[in-house]
Formats: structure tokens, C-alpha cells, sequence
């Protein structure tokens, strides 16, 4: 960048540990960067489980997929989807249907830029770079990229992501804006973060998380529900992430899990 | 243990160490097929237990766990190296592609920074103000090369690192700095300010501010955007606006309007003294050399008076053609008078004419505070009247009685052409009668308006030049009316007496006029008396002899008996004087005097007629004194009584007239 611009702010800065990389490190990836990988440790110190808690969050998502194409589901929205990493949402989708289409929303630059690479060579997924919790902007870009057509029932998924939006960025009324978009039928699918389990090891997250540029906010079952305003939840309705129909016998302690998960369908 | 059973424990212990995005199932069914594969190539099969997403940290250990009942070491030993290996080429594949996603991202930042940047770089470019970007100390990081020539420098480039401060006038550093504060200090979004900067070769500029604040990604202010208008040709068109309304565009003083104003300042108890000068012949310069050289002079004459007014303090200014103002705080009127004639009479030597000038002027010294400045004026202009009233190079302090009775005739001699348009100015006949016989031998054609005498009257129209106008005016009705009063009473219509004003009798187009009248109006030319201006005789003039020439008898007014009056008479063949004065009353020593003018008068074959006769004693001892005819006795009728009159009369026996 030339002298004379130097009053402008630079865009990306690989320094400031993210989220989704920290993410990506948990579930055993290789997308992250010195910073990713100290925050994480810190994450570690206050969370021993978070490995585990990222991987059952990433393995409740691929179910909530495979349920919603189960139940006639074939285009996703995919809220705050973070670096591409393994067992990408397309990838679960276009295995059972490779019909199956897929616009993945993040804000971050990397992480877009990753999505991009990823998905260059498949025409039936797209990433847009919005901000989730600007519903209208995300649903101008979905209905240009023209993967999504809101007459038909529509997967959202906000896998492992709302617990990054402040309370008083109204949660409530961003999921009400995405669901009042998609017709009745269409699916909701939530995991966030709570302190209902293991609440000092939540408590140490939240102060881990605090100094980072995507500090945490954990919601009880109670606001979880909330957010399935307008929506029927789906059986076995809000549990940790192992419970949420597993796939075959759970060997995972579910008050470990750190993470509830939900799927409601649109009524 | 059968190799399915092995591939299921296998799978449950993976599946705790790492997300695999695969069902159960699926993932069992690989890894049956990896233990077939085992014995032949545990590389392969550590490759693609990498490739399944089997790397959580446990990963490997759960593996030999498995596994180690059943395979032997020196297999299990080969698979963990690959193991190792293809974890770090996949580690390696990550980065890179972690690394290339970094490098896209920065570089569609950058993109868009580099379309943002060339936008902006137009607009900073080719905008018509002047930009600057300061840090908060006030030195430029980027300035437009617009701004760089209204500070008088070559490009943009040359303000870089420049304190911007460095160019505003040094009165206004510290409320600049001030309104600079509050921006960055967030109480104020931006600030607008008109100021001086200070340019290059160190000439003012006078421009508009506009300056606001640019924050970084926290909202911290770092730097300064001071966008500048150049607005000095506006202020120098204001400048010179102002300055045309209050100057004078000949001489450069000040005009009559900023004169005045001044005056007005000074009109608090200030010992001021006014000065209005008038250039004595000021009309022959002009007529006689032309108007540039006359315009020559008075760029002279202003420069003479400015220095004078410099050297006293006071303030000097052109007020009219040839006239001038001063005004001074404490002066000797005296003075001051005879240092302005001195300047004035210095001779001026314009286009190869040497020129001395004198002037009269009025003066106004010490007026009360609560006058005026127009009253002022006008006072000023009053005792420059009465000074040029007295000749050339004469001066004449203001005498506010004397000014009360002006100042009632000025008024209406400004009020006279709109009376005369509307009809105001009426014709009267005033009777002429023969004091002797008491018979009307006729009637005066007289001018009347308001409670103005015929003499007022006329007087007045002299002195706004409707005198000449108003008397041709006078001579044609006059004419139509006596044509009217021959055709309809023959002999016993008046004859007409018609007074020129001073003027009139002088104009050469008289003659004419007068027969262009008769002939139009029918009059015989018999039953018309002129009297002219006794004082255009004395000038020499010939109207009198010509008009007798041509057959119109004529009269002489104004007549005082002297000298040259008399010899006058001796040349003309006029037949009557008349004049206004006293009665002369029997018993004062000037009866005889007057009788003995009569007397003279009478030797040179001219009747003797006197104007202003009210009174029946009057009358009686003009009589005795030998006076022929008095004007007066009578009060003047309008056309319409005398033909009322004349109608009565003609009714009567000749016997009651």
C-alpha cells in the first residue's frame, strides 16, 4: 500500500486470533494461525472438553442436514459458516443430493476467501460476505446469488453461531426476519453455546473469549427457545448436542457438552 | 478377533478423537477396509485414515490400542510413521490453502481499497477546493494541488509534512486551533470558518474553511480533512462594490453618501466644522477647454483638498460636479479657508492651459449634537449660496436665520415644475389703470400661485430655469385670451400688458416668440405692451428695439432712475417705464426727488407707470408726483371674472363706465 494511504485502516489482520480458525483448531484442522492456536489453549485451560464439544457440535450438523434432506429439504442457508473445514455442509448435502444447493453467509474475510477456493469449481454452492445478524442484507445477496428460492422450503442453519450475537443485537428479531423470508415447511436448525452445562467452565469461556474480537454469550434453554418463535421444534426438542438423535449409542458424557442443539420446522 | 469386529471397536474409539463426517456405518465399512489392506501397505492406510479425518490427537493412539493385539509392532511402527507423515503433508496442504485464502482476502481488500482509493483520489484531485489531510498536530500527510495554488505553492506535494497552521494569519492560530479541538474532541462534527491564510509570497487570501475529522476502525481520531474555498475574488468583487457605492470613480474620494455617514459619526458634540466648496467658473473650464481637461482638474483639485485633509486630520469628499466637502474637529475657520484658496489658487497647468482656481465655499462650524448630517448638508449648501451670491472667492458661515427663509423658498422652487404641470400656476389679469382718469388702460398678464406675487413667482422659475418656459407659456394664453376678449368686445377689450421675467426679455428666440404668438393667436399686434427687464437693456441686449421694430410697443420694467437708466431711454423708443417703490409722500424730501425723475422721464416722451399701487393714497400721490398709470389697485382677476367684468361693462350705458 503506497505512503499516501497510510490514514486508511488495513482489512485484514492475520494477528487477531478468530473464532472460526479457533474453531477449525479444535476440530483438528490446519487453517489457523499462531494467534488462533494460543487463544485456543487459553480456551483448552478453561474447557478441557472443547475438542469434544467442537466435534459433537460439527457432528450435530451434519445430522440437522441429513434430517432436513430426510424431510424434502435441498437448499441451505448456511448462517455464520466460518472456515470450511471438514464436513462442510455441501459436501454432507450434495453426498445425499448432489442437487443440493448451498449459500454459506460469513463476514470474515479470511474465511471467505477459504470458502471461495473451496467451493470454485461447485455451481450449487456460493459463499456471501454479509453480516448475519443484518437479515435483509443477507437475503438480498442469497437472492442474487439465485442458489435460493424462497417459494421453497429453505434450511437455516446457525450452527454454533448465535452464541457470538450480543443480547442486544436482538437475536429474537434476526431469526424472526430469516424465518417471516422462507415459506412453512422450512427448517431452523440452532446450537449455541449455554451455562445450563457446566457453568464455571462456561463462565472461564465467556472471560476467555471477552478480549477476543468475538467475545461469547451463552443462553439458557429458556432463550434458546425463544429463537424457535414461529417454529415447532423438532423431537427430542432442545438438548446437548450428543443427544440430539444420535446415530447410534452415545458414548459421549452429554453434561459435558457445552453446546444445546434444536431443530424446528417452520409453522 | 474377526477383522469386522476389530473394525467396529476401531470405529468407536476413532469417533471419540476426532469429527469424522461420515454415518457409522460408513465409517466402519472404510475402516474394514483399511485392516484388509493393513498387512500389505499400513502407508496407504495411514494415508487414508488422514484423508478420513481421523487426526484428532488421540487419533493414532486409539488406533495402536486397537490394533496392537492383533498386528504386529514392526507394522503398527511402519503405519505410525506414515501416519506422522501424511498428518504433516496434510498440515502442510492446510496452510497453504489457509495461506492462499489470506492472500485472496487482502488482496480483495486491497482491490477495494484501490477502487475506494481512486475515487477518492479523483475527487482530491480534481476538486475545485482545496484539501488537506493533517494528522492531529497539523501537519499535512496529503494535500491537492489546488490547495498547494491558493497558498501559492506549486503541487499538492509541496504542502507534504508542512504544518498547515503555518499558512493561517497568526490573529487566528489560537480560535482555529480551538475549533480544530472540538472536532477531533467529537463536539462538533465539523466547523465552517471564513479567515486569512497567509500565503507563500506572504499576500493574504481570503478563503472558507470547512474542516471535519477522520476516525480510525476504534473511532479514534487521527486526522484532520480541511477543505478550503478561495473566496478572496468574491471578498475583492464585495471589496470593490463597497467601495464604488461610497467613492467617487473620478477622484477616488468619497462620495456624498459615505460623506454623509461620516458626518454622522462625528455628530456626537464633536467641535466639527463642515466646509462646502463650490469651484468658482467651474462651468467655463469645462465649456471652454472640454470636459477632460475639466475632468483633469478635478482629479487635481481632489488630490490637492486629500492632502490637506491628511495633513488635519479630517475628512474630505466630492459631493457634486465642482463641489467639495471637509470636514474638521477643532478648527480655525479662518484660516482654513485662506489654506484651501492657497491650494486651490496654486496654478494647474492641464493640457497646456495654466488654470488657477478659486472657490466660495459655506461653512457650517460647531453645529448643535442634535443636528442632522443632512441638515447639515444642506445648511453648508445654503451659506454656499449666499457666498457665491457675493462673488468669487468668497466664503460665508452659516446664519441659521437667514437659512429658515431660504430654505422656505428652495422648497418651493422644487415644488414649482410639478405645480406647473398640474396646473397650479395660474394666469390673472391684474388692471393697469390711468391714475389720472382712474379708466382701465388695461390688463397685466401675471403669473399666480399660491400667495406668490407675479415678481415671486417668476423669481422662482428663474432660479429652477423653468422661468423661460413658464414665460412662453404665459406669453401664448395671454394672447389667445386678449384674441378672445378683441373678437368678442372689440374696443372694449383690455389691451395686454405682459412682464418678461429677466430672462426672457434677454432670450434671443423672444422676438420670434412673440410674433409666433400673434400670428397664431390672431392679436393685433397693437393691443399687446411688452415690458422687459430694465437689466436687459443695461446688458446691452436689442429685444426692445426689435420688438418696436416690429411694430409692439414695449415698456421697461424694474426702473430705478439712474444714470444708465436714463441714458438708456435716451437711445430706446420704448414708451413707458415702470417701477416699484414707496409711495413718495408729499411732505418727505424724497417727493420732490421722485417728482423731479417723473418729470425727466416724461422729457425723453415715456410714460411713467408704477407697479404695486394698493391704496387709493397711494395712488393719489403718485398722481401729484406726475406718475401715469398704477398696477395694483385692483386686485388681479382670473380670465373668467374679467370676461364676467367686460360683460357687465359692455351691458351699461356708456355713461356709468
Amino acid at each position: 500500500m503506497s505512503e499516501r494511504v497510510s490514514w486508511v485502516p488495513e482489512g485484514v489482520d492475520t494477528g487477531r486470533p478468530s473464532a472460526a480458525r479457533l474453531y477449525d483448531y479444535l476440530l483438528g484442522g490446519g487453517h489457523n494461525f499462531a494467534a488462533d492456536r494460543a487463544l485456543a489453549e487459553k480456551f483448552l485451560q478453561a474447557q478441557p472438553n472443547a475438542r469434544a464439544i467442537a466435534r459433537l457440535n460439527r457432528s450435530f450438523l451434519r445430522r440437522a442436514v441429513l434430517f432436513m434432506i430426510e424431510h424434502g429439504i435441498r437448499q441451505f442457508l448456511d448462517l455464520g459458516s466460518g472456515i470450511p473445514t471438514v464436513g462442510n455442509v455441501h459436501e454432507i448435502a450434495q453426498k445425499a443430493d448432489p442437487e443440493a444447493r448451498v449459500v454459506y453467509v460469513d463476514f470474515e474475510e479470511v474465511a471467505v476467501a477459504h470458502s471461495q477456493l473451496i467451493l470454485e469449481q461447485d455451481p450449487r454452492a456460493t459463499i456471501i460476505q454479509e453480516d448475519m445478524t443484518k437479515p435483509d442484507e443477507v437475503l438480498a445477496a442469497a437472492r442474487y446469488s439465485g442458489l435460493v428460492d424462497f417459494a421453497e422450503p429453505v434450511g437455516v442453519l446457525t450452527a454454533g453461531v448465535f452464541h457470538f450475537v450480543p443480547p442486544q443485537a436482538d437475536p429474537n428479531a434476526i431469526v424472526a426476519a430469516y424465518r417471516d423470508a422462507v415459506p412453512v415447511g422450512s427448517y431452523l436448525a440452532v446450537s449455541q453455546f449455554t451455562q445450563d452445562l457446566q457453568p464455571e467452565e462456561m463462565a472461564g469461556i465467556v472471560e476467555v473469549m471477552k478480549k477476543s474480537q468475538n467475545p461469547m454469550y451463552p443462553r439458557t434453554k429458556a432463550e434458546i427457545e425463544a429463537l424457535f418463535d414461529g417454529f415447532a421444534l423438532e423431537e427430542p426438542g432442545i438438548v446437548p448436542t450428543p443427544l440430539w438423535r444420535p446415530e447410534s449409542t452415545n458414548t459421549d458424557d452429554p453434561d459435558k457438552a457445552g453446546i444445546y442443539a434444536a431443530v424446528g420446522r417452520k409453522v | 478377533m474377526e477383522l469386522p469386529e476389530l473394525a467396529a471397536r476401531w470405529m468407536h474409539a476413532l469417533t471419540s478423537t476426532a469429527y469424522i463426517p461420515l454415518s457409522h456405518a460408513e465409517i466402519e465399512q472404510s475402516l474394514l477396509d483399511f485392516l484388509r489392506d493393513l498387512r500389505e501397505s499400513p502407508e496407504s492406510v495411514a494415508y487414508r485414515l488422514v484423508s478420513l479425518h481421523a487426526t484428532g490427537p488421540d487419533s493414532l493412539r486409539a488406533t495402536i490400542e486397537v490394533l496392537s493385539p492383533t498386528f504386529e509392532l514392526p507394522l503398527l511402527a511402519r503405519l505410525s510413521s506414515a501416519y506422522a507423515q501424511a498428518m504433516r503433508t496434510d498440515a502442510f496442504d492446510q496452510q497453504e490453502q489457509i495461506k492462499v485464502a489470506i492472500v485472496r482476502a487482502k488482496q480483495r481488500v486491497e482491490r477495494t481499497l484501490k477502487v475506494s482509493q481512486a475515487r477518492f483520489q479523483e475527487v482530491f484531485d480534481s476538486a475545485a477546493l482545496g484539501i488537506a489531510i493533517t494528522d492531529l498536530d497539523g501537519r499535512c500527510v496529503e494535500a491537492n494541488d489546488k490547495l498547494a495554488e491558493i497558498v501559492g505553492l506549486e503541487s499538492g506535494a509541496d504542502l507534504t509534512d508542512r504544518d498547515l497552521r503555518d499558512f493561517y494569519h497568526p490573529e487566528d492560530l489560537v480560535a482555529l486551533g480551538a475549533s480544530y479541538r472540538r472536532v477531533s474532541e467529537g463536539q462538533a462534527d465539523r466547523f465552517r470558518d471564513q479567515r486569512k491564510l497567509i500565503r507563500a509570497d506572504g499576500e493574504p487570501v481570503w478563503v472558507q474553511l470547512v474542516v471535519s475529522v477522520l476516525r480510525d476502525a476504534d473511532g479514534r481520531p487521527t486526522h484532520h480533512v480541511t477543505m478550503v474555498d478561495d473566496i478572496s475574488e468574491l471578498h475583492l468583487l464585495q471589496r470593490s462594490l463597497d467601495h464604488q457605492l461610497l467613492h467617487d470613480s473620478l477622484t477616488g474620494l468619497s462620495n456624498r453618501q459615505h460623506f454623509l455617514s461620516q458626518v454622522e459619526r462625528q455628530l456626537d458634540g464633536t467641535p466639527i466644522t463642515l466646509y462646502h466648496l463650490g469651484l468658482d467658473a467651474f462651468s467655463v473650464v469645462n465649456n471652454g477647454l472640454g470636459h477632460d481637461t475639466g475632468d483633469k482638474l478635478l482629479k487635481i483639485v481632489a488630490g490637492r483638498l486629500g492632502r490637506l485633509a491628511a495633513e488635519r486630520n479630517a475628512v474630505v469628499a466630492r459631493i457634486g460636479g465642482d463641489e467639495f466637502a471637509l470636514i474638521t474637529v477643532g478648527d480655525d475657520v479662518t484660516s482654513t479657508v485662506e489654506e484651501i484658496q492657497e491650494v486651490l489658487a496654486e496654478p494647474t497647468f492641464v493640457d497646456d492651459h495654466g488654470i488657477a482656481l478659486s472657490a466660495s465655499i459655506g461653512v457650517v462650524d460647531r453645529p448643535p449634537a442634535f443636528a442632522t448630517a443632512a441638515e447639515l448638508m444642506r445648511c453648508a449648501n445654503a451659506a454656499l449660496r449666499q457666498a457665491k451670491a457675493r462673488g468669487k472667492r468668497q466664503w460665508a458661515l452659516h446664519d441659521p436665520h437667514d437659512d429658515a427663509r431660504r430654505r422656505g423658498r428652495y422648497a418651493l422652487a422644487a415644488s414649482m415644475p410639478g405645480a406647473w404641470e398640474h396646473g397650479e400656476i395660474e394666469i390673472v389679469y391684474a388692471p393697469v389703470h390711468d391714475l389720472e382718469t382712474r379708466e382701465v388702460l388695461g390688463a397685466v398678464a401675471r403669473l399666480h400661485w399660491d400667495d406668490l406675487s407675479h415678481n415671486d413667482t417668476m423669481a422662482l422659475a428663474d432660479s429652477t430655469g423653468l422661468s423661460l418656459p413658464i414665460g412662453r407659456w404665459l406669453l401664448r394664453e395671454a394672447c389667445a385670451q386678449a384674441a378672445r376678449w378683441v373678437e368678442e368686445f372689440g374696443d372694449g377689450a383690455p389691451t395686454l400688458h405682459i412682464a418678461l421675467g429677466a430672462l426672457q426679455s434677454r432670450d434671443e428666440d423672444l422676438v420670434a416668440d412673440v410674433k409666433r404668438a400673434l400670428d397664431e393667436t390672431g392679436l393685433p399686434p397693437e393691443r399687446l405692451r411688452i415690458a422687459l427687464d430694465i437689466s436687459s437693456v443695461l446688458a446691452g441686449d436689442d429685444n426692445a428695439l426689435v420688438l418696436h421694430d416690429n411694430g409692439i410697443v414695449t415698456a421697461l420694467d424694474g426702473f430705478r432712475g439712474g444714470h444708465d437708466e436714463l441714458a438708456v431711454l435716451a437711445e430706446l423708443p420704448v414708451r413707458s417705464v415702470i417701477t416699484r417703490a414707496p409711495a413718495p409722500d408729499p411732505d418727505s424730501p424724497l417727493y420732490q426727488a421722485m417728482r423731479a425723475l417723473i418729470t425727466t422721464v416724461h422729457g425723453f416722451g415715456v410714460r411713467f407707470a408704477v407697479d404695486e399701487v394698493h391704496t387709493l393714497t397711494d395712488a393719489a400721490h403718485w398722481r401729484r408726483a406726475g406718475a401715469d398709470g398704477g398696477i395694483g389697485l385692483l386686485p388681479a382677476l382670473t380670465a373668467a371674472e374679467v370676461t364676467d367684468l367686460l360683460t357687465t361693462a359692455a351691458s351699461l350705458p356708456p355713461a356709468a363706465s
